[in-house]
């Protein structure tokens, strides 16, 4: 049996969206494939308690670097935006740090560092050089019928992108302090 | 040695040091991490996301240099930078623990 879930999760939500997997395994749906932005497949299997974890790349994945995942007993199964997306059976995870992705400080930071440079500052700047400027272009129009569609375009991409910005930005310190400690 | 690296590595952490220190033969990420789990009696395990980055990173400032390829592993050996690194770095480890056992180091 197969089923098909929308959900959307931010950049800065992937411990909720590890955790959310995770209980989908323990109820008997396993991730089989993600399209992008937010369509996830699953279909039905024995319920087990396995580990999901979320890496982000924002480079092609190199043959090497799966084989060294898999190595540590990591299945790659699924890509989305750039996010990876990996499982283990909990029961293969005897030390705690078996479970996770990343063991130390510094690398839990790095990791962080590089969403916020590749994902949260591009969104920064097209909001400051794109939508911003549109949003005035077209909000002060000339009254048109395209003119108003498009005020009305922009005016929504700046609600958005305006809430993604402070959201995510909020949230990914959150993380980092976190981590910090 | 090139300052700016002595100052990233040194202290380094200690996943980056078992790094180096057991890259002194050619090995891969995997092999690092069973072998510093058995040399620490489980107490250090390194996980496979720092593992990659931590070898991509010691790769780029050339403390280690790819030797061989082993289906699709990547085997790594320490350079003579990273040769260098290590023995600052054990020497102050040990001035560490000389200190922490109330004697004194002589010039």
């Amino acid at each position: 049996m197969r089923k098909t879930v929308i959900r959307f999760y931010t950049i800065a939500d992937f411990e909720e969206e590890e955790r959310w997997l995770r209980t989908m395994h323990g109820s008997g749906w396993k991730l089989v494939k993600m399209t992008p932005p937010c369509v996830y497949r699953f279909e039905s299997c024995e319920p087990e308690d396995v580990i999901y974890r979320l890496d982000y790349k924002n480079e092609k994945q190199t043959p090497d670097y799966l084989q060294m995942l898999a190595d540590f007993g990591w299945e790659y199964f699924a890509e989305c935006l750039g996010w990876l997306y990996f499982r283990k059976p909990a029961d293969q995870a005897q030390a705690q740090e078996d479970g996770e992705l990343f063991s130390d400080r510094e690398s839990k930071l790095e990791f962080v560092s590089s969403i916020v440079k590749t994902r949260l500052l591009p969104l920064e700047i097209l909001f400051l050089c794109c939508v911003i400027p549109n949003f005035l272009h077209f909000g002060l129009g000339d009254g048109s019928a395209f003119g108003k569609g498009l005020a009305i375009f922009f005016g929504v991409m700046f609600v958005l992108y305006s809430f993604l910005i402070v959201y995510c930005g909020i949230k990914l310190r959150k993380i980092r302090k976190k981590y910090e400690q | 040695m090139d300052e700016k690296i002595k100052r990233i590595y040194v202290p380094m952490t200690e996943s980056g040091f078992y790094i180096l220190f057991c890259l002194q033969s050619p090995q891969h990420g995997y092999g690092i991490s069973r072998q510093v789990k058995e040399m620490t009696a489980g107490e250090v395990t390194i996980s496979a996301g720092t593992m990659y980055g931590t070898l991509s990173k010691m790769e780029k400032d050339g403390l280690i240099t790819f030797c061989r390829e082993e289906e699709k592993r990547k085997l790594y050996q320490l350079t003579a930078l990273g040769r260098e690194i290590l023995e600052t770095e054990i020497r102050r480890i040990e001035r560490l623990y000389k200190n922490s056992k109330g004697e004194e180091i002589h010039a």
